[in-house]
C-alpha cells in the first residue's frame, strides 16, 4: 500500500483503492482492527437500543462479525461521500437488525457515534428500520424478503454500465420463509450475477420461536433439545436448496473473522454465478443471556442491565495453543490438532538461539504451515533485531506479530508498527517476567493490538507459571486502561486449567496454552475445558459488577435473564459462592 | 366514424422511441411481455430488457433496484397482478425509499387489463381495486389514460418526470379522443367539452361514455361539462372546484369499485373546497364475471356503467337541485 494509505490509516477504506484482480488476496487479515470495531459496534447496539427502549439486539449480534468484516475491510466506500458512484453496496435485507447496521456505519465514520442514542426517536435519521435518511444506508429494509430482489436490480444495473463494484446482501433465515427470496434466487442465477454475494445469517431463531419449529429451513425440529440441531452440521440442508437454485454456496462459522475474510476473498474471484455464504451464527452472540434465546429477537436491554452487558462484550476471550509444546518434528500435525480443537489463534513461538538460548523455526516453516488452516497465526518473535525480519514473517502469513520490548527501542518499534500497519497485520509487544513496559513504549499503547505478558522466562516450553505475574498483570491492565489501550493482554507461559481463571480476572483475554493444551491428548476437549473455566471467571466478574452497581437485587435481576439451558442455576451457584446472594 | 386503437401497441412502440432517446430507459416484464407489447423493446435493446418470470413482487423490487442506480424502469404486466400481487413491494421498495429530496424511486408501473372490460378472463382477473390501492400509497402518481394519444404522451411524461407512477390501460381497443397536439401534465385534467348545468368527470374507457352521455343530455337541453381526469393523483383540484362552482354538480365515472377509487378522490376534493352534489358511477362493491368481447358492454351495463346511467345520474343531481 502507498504511503498515502498509511497516513490515512484511520480511514481504512479509502475510495481510491485500486482494482487489480489480485488486490483482495494481497490484503492482510487485519484481525485486531476488525475485532475492535466489532466490539465497538456491539456496544453501540446496546447503547442505541437501551436509549430507544426497543429494537432488535439479537439479530444485530448474530451478524456482528459479518458486518464488522465488511465495513472494516471489504466494502469500498467513502463515509464522507456516501453516494460515491463506485462504492460497493451492502443491502441489509433483514432490516429489523438496523442497530447492527447503524452501529457499523457510526464506527466507520458515516456519522457521529453519539447519534446512536437517537435510535427510533422522533426526528432521528436512525429509524426503526434502515432508511435512506441515514447516510450509508443502501436499502430501506424491514418488510422481509425484498432485499435480494433489490440487490438484483443493483447488480443488473452495474453489469449494464460495466461497473465493477460488488453488491452484498444480508438476509435472515426466518426471512427465508418469504417466497420472494426464492424468486430472487432464481433471477440471480438466470442473470449470472457474479457481482452479487448474499450472506445468510443462519442464527436458527425468528420472532416466534426457533426457525426449525416455525418453518424448517433444514429439517423439522422434533423434541425439546433445541441446541442439537445446529451443533450437527451434517443436518444442515439449506445449502442444498441454494445449490439447487444454481448458486455458488459456501458455508462458514459466521463469528470467525478469518473465515468470513477468506470466503469473501473467494467469492470475489468467482465468475458466472452469484454466491451465497451460509454463515452459521448465534443470535445474541457475545451476551450470554441473549444467546440462542428467541426472546431477545426484538427486546431492548433495560438501562440497569446495560453496563453489565457492555462489560460482557469487553470480556470476550481467545485461546492460542502454542504448537512448540507438541512434536517439533511434525508441526503440521500440531497445527491440525489446534485447528480441529477450534482454537482462536495458532501461537507460533519463533526463537533464534540468540535472544533466547533455544532455536525453534523461522518464517520458512510458517510459510509451510500457512495453508493448513485459516485460523490466525499469532507469531511471537523471540528474536534479536526484529525490525530486520518482520517483513519475512508478514509474507509468510502471520496475522499478528509480537516483538519483544527488550530488543526494541522507540525508533525500531515505530518502524515495526508502520510496516505491520501498512500490511494490515496486527501489532503485539511482549515483555519478559523481569521487564516492565518501557517508557519509550508508552506512546504506542493506543496502537497496540496485544501485549504479551510472559509468565515464564522465554526459551522453552513446559515451565511453571511465575506467581508474581498475577499482580503484575493486574497492575499493567490498569495502567493500559488509563492510556487508551484498545487491544488485549495475552497471558503466555505456564497457563493451565488451574490458573486460567485467575489470569482472566487479572485482565488477560488471550491465553497461550503450551503443554496444557498442545501437550494434552485431546486438544479439542481441553480447549473446551479452558473455555468453560474462562466462562466461569467471566460470570464471576459480571456478577461482581452487578453487585457493585445494584446489590443483590441487580444480581438476581441479571441472573434471571439467563433462561436457556442450565445457565441460571450455574450463575446462582457462583453468586452464592461469591457471597452476593 | 370513430377511430379505435390499441393501447398496448402504442405503449410498446412509444417505449422503443423513448428508449432510443434515453439510454436509461429499461423494461422489466413478468412473462406477459408478448401481451404487453414490450417484447420488441427487448429485441431492439436486449441488454435493457429483463423478463423476471411470473413473480410480480420480484419484478417490482428488481425495478426498484434498477431505479436506485439511475435507470428508468418500466415494469409491466396485468393489473390483476400489479398492484394486485405486490402492494407491499410497491410501498416499501418503490414508494417509501426517498433520498436527496426526491420522493420514492423512479419506477414506472404500467399495466394493462384494468377494470371490468377485461371480459372473458372473469372476475378474478378484473382488477377493480387498483386505483384505490395505488392512490393511497404516498409518493405514487396514478394515471388512467382514456386513449392511445394519452398513452403515448404519458409514457413520454413519465420518462421526463421523476417519481413512482402507476398507469392503468384497458385491454381492448379504445376510441381516439384527444388530438395529437393535446398537452398532458400531471395534476391537470382536460376539459373535453364545456357546459354549465353539470360536470361529468371520467377516466379511462368511461371518458367516451361521458361524451356520449353529454350528447344525449344536450338533446334534452342539458349542458354538461366533460373532463378527462387521466391524472387521478395528483388530482386537478382547481379544475374540480371551478366545475363545482360553475356547474353545481358532478357525476364521476370509472370501471373500478366506487369505494376509494376515482369518484372518491373527486369527492374528497369537492367536499372540502366547494361542496356540491356528487353521484359516483362505478362498480358497486362487488366482483365482476366473465364476458366475451361482444358481451363486455352488457357486463358494464349489469354494473351500471353506461352513458345512460351517467345521464340519469346527471338528471338526478339536477332534480335534487330544483
Amino acid at each position: 500500500m502507498s504511503a498515502n494509505a498509511l497516513k490515512n490509516h484511520e480511514i481504512p477504506f479509502a475510495p481510491c483503492r485500486s482494482h487489480h484482480s489480485n488486490f483482495w488476496t494481497d490484503m492482510g487479515l487485519n484481525y485486531y482492527h476488525i475485532l475492535k470495531r466489532v466490539r465497538q459496534a456491539r456496544k453501540l447496539v446496546i447503547k442505541g437500543t437501551t436509549a430507544a427502549g426497543s429494537g432488535h439486539p439479537g439479530g444485530s449480534f448474530s451478524m456482528a462479525e459479518i458486518m464488522g468484516c465488511m465495513y472494516s475491510k471489504f466494502l469500498r466506500c467513502d463515509p464522507k461521500n456516501p453516494l460515491w458512484d463506485g462504492r460497493d453496496r451492502l443491502v441489509l435485507s433483514k432490516g429489523h437488525a438496523s442497530p447492527g447496521l447503524f452501529s457499523n456505519l457510526a464506527v466507520a465514520g458515516f456519522f457521529d457515534r453519539s447519534e446512536m442514542e437517537s435510535l427510533r426517536k422522533l426526528g432521528s435519521r436512525l429509524q426503526g428500520h434502515p432508511d435512506f435518511k441515514c447516510p450509508g444506508v443502501e436499502f430501506c429494509g424491514g418488510s422481509l424478503g425484498l432485499g435480494l430482489s433489490f440487490s438484483i436490480g443493483l447488480a443488473l444495473a452495474a453489469k449494464m454500465d460495466g461497473k465493477n463494484h460488488h453488491i452484498y446482501t444480508v438476509i435472515g433465515d426466518g426471512e427465508s420463509d418469504e417466497g420472494q427470496v426464492w424468486e430472487a434466487a432464481m433471477a440471480g442465477s438466470k442473470f449470472r450475477l457474479d457481482n452479487l454475494t448474499v450472506f445468510l445469517d443462519r442464527n436458527f431463531i425468528q420472532q416466534d420461536d426457533y426457525t426449525e419449529r416455525v418453518m424448517p429451513l433444514d429439517e423439522e425440529l422434533l423434541g425439546d433439545d433445541i441446541s442439537e440441531m445446529w451443533k450437527n452440521a451434517a443436518r444442515w440442508r439449506v445449502g442444498d436448496k441454494w445449490r439447487a437454485f444454481g448458486w455458488n454456496v459456501l458455508e462458514i462459522d459466521g463469528h470467525r473473522i478469518e473465515q468470513i475474510s477468506k470466503v469473501v476473498n473467494s467469492v470475489l474471484q468467482t465468475k458466472g454465478t452469484p454466491s451465497i455464504i451460509i454463515a452459521r451464527t448465534i443470535k445474541g452472540k457475545s451476551v450470554e443471556h441473549m444467546e440462542d434465546n428467541p426472546k431477545w429477537h426484538g427486546v431492548a436491554p433495560s438501562p440497569t442491565i446495560s453496563p453489565i452487558i457492555e462489560l460482557e462484550i469487553d470480556c470476550q476471550f481467545l485461546i492460542a495453543p502454542s504448537i512448540i509444546a507438541g512434536d517439533m518434528s511434525n508441526l503440521e500435525n500440531e497445527v491440525k490438532r489446534a485447528s480441529h480443537g477450534r482454537s482462536d489463534f495458532i501461537h507460533l513461538d519463533v526463537m533464534d538461539g540468540q535472544f533466547v538460548p533455544n532455536r525453534t523455526f523461522d518464517h520458512e516453516k510458517i510459510r509451510q504451515l500457512r495453508p493448513i488452516t485459516t485460523i490466525p497465526f499469532d507469531t511471537h518473535l523471540m528474536i534479536n533485531e526484529p525490525v530486520k525480519h518482520v517483513r519475512d514473517y508478514i509474507e509468510a502469513g502471520s496475522d499478528i506479530i509480537t516483538v519483544h520490548a527488550e530488543v526494541c527501542d522507540e525508533s525500531s518499534f515505530g518502524e515495526i508498527r508502520d510496516i505491520l500497519r501498512s500490511n494490515e497485520t496486527s501489532l503485539g509487544l511482549a515483555i519478559n517476567p523481569e521487564t516492565e513496559i518501557p517508557t519509550w513504549a508508552e506512546k504506542f499503547i493506543p496502537d497496540l493490538d496485544q501485549l504479551i505478558i510472559m509468565s515464564v522466562v522465554p526459551g522453552k516450553s513446559g515451565q511453571k507459571y511465575i506467581e508474581s505475574t498475577h499482580e503484575k498483570t493486574q497492575r499493567i491492565s490498569k495502567f493500559l486502561q488509563e492510556r487508551n489501550f484498545q487491544g488485549l493482554i495475552e497471558a503466555d507461559g505456564g497457563v493451565d486449567l488451574s490458573n486460567v481463571e485467575s489470569c482472566f480476572l487479572d485482565g488477560a483475554r488471550v491465553f497461550v496454552g503450551g503443554s496444557a493444551i498442545i501437550g494434552q491428548k485431546d486438544v479439542r476437549l481441553v480447549i473446551s475445558e479452558f473455555r468453560k473455566r474462562l466462562m466461569h471467571a467471566r460470570r464471576k466478574l459480571l456478577i461482581t459488577k452487578a453487585h457493585s452497581l445494584g446489590g443483590a437485587d441487580l444480581v438476581t435481576k441479571w441472573i434471571d435473564l439467563h433462561e436457556v439451558g442450565k445457565k441460571k442455576s450455574e450463575l446462582v451457584q457462583i453468586a452464592k459462592e461469591s457471597g452476593f446472594l | 366514424m370513430t377511430e379505435y386503437a390499441d393501447m398496448r401497441t402504442v405503449y410498446g412502440d412509444t417505449l422503443i422511441k423513448v428508449g432510443e432517446e434515453n439510454p436509461n430507459v429499461v423494461v422489466v416484464g413478468a412473462d406477459t411481455t408478448d401481451s404487453l407489447k414490450t417484447k420488441p423493446f427487448g429485441k431492439k435493446f436486449p441488454g435493457r430488457f429483463f423478463n423476471i418470470g411470473i413473480a410480480e413482487g420480484n419484478l417490482i423490487t428488481i425495478a426498484a433496484g434498477l431505479a436506485n442506480e439511475g435507470k428508468i424502469p418500466f415494469a409491466s404486466t396485468y393489473a390483476a397482478f400489479l398492484p394486485g400481487r405486490c402492494v407491499d413491494q410497491i410501498r416499501n421498495s418503490i414508494a417509501y425509499p426517498s433520498r436527496d429530496g426526491r420522493k420514492g424511486l423512479n419506477v414506472k408501473m404500467v399495466v394493462s387489463h384494468g377494470g371490468l372490460s377485461v371480459g372473458a378472463d372473469g372476475g378474478s382477473h378484473q382488477q377493480i381495486e387498483d386505483i384505490a390501492i395505488t392512490r393511497s400509497i404516498p409518493n405514487v402518481s396514478v394515471m388512467v389514460p382514456s386513449d392511445t394519444v394519452s398513452v403515448e404522451k404519458l409514457v413520454r411524461l413519465m420518462v421526463q418526470q421523476y417519481g413512482p407512477f402507476y398507469m392503468r390501460m384497458a385491454r381492448s381497443k379504445t376510441p381516439i379522443i384527444h388530438p395529437q397536439t393535446q398537452e398532458f401534465k400531471t395534476g391537470r385534467g382536460i376539459v373535453l367539452r364545456e357546459g354549465s348545468d353539470c360536470t361529468i368527470a371520467a377516466c379511462g374507457i368511461t371518458v367516451q361514455m361521458a361524451l356520449d352521455a353529454a350528447d344525449l343530455l344536450r338533446q334534452e337541453g342539458i349542458s354538461c361539462r366533460v373532463i378527462d381526469m387521466f391524472s387521478i393523483k395528483p388530482i386537478d383540484s382547481e379544475l374540480l372546484e371551478k366545475a363545482a362552482r360553475e356547474t353545481g354538480g358532478i357525476v364521476t365515472c370509472e370501471e373500478h369499485n366506487i369505494m376509494a377509487g376515482f369518484g372518491s378522490a373527486v369527492s374528497e376534493v369537492v367536499s372540502g373546497m366547494y361542496p356540491v352534489p356528487i353521484r359516483r358511477i362505478g362498480v358497486r362493491d362487488q366482483f365482476g364475471e366473465s364476458a366475451r368481447d361482444s358481451e363486455v358492454p352488457m357486463l358494464l351495463e349489469k354494473h351500471g356503467i353506461t352513458s345512460i346511467h351517467i345521464s340519469n345520474a346527471v338528471k338526478d343531481i339536477r332534480s335534487g337541485k330544483q
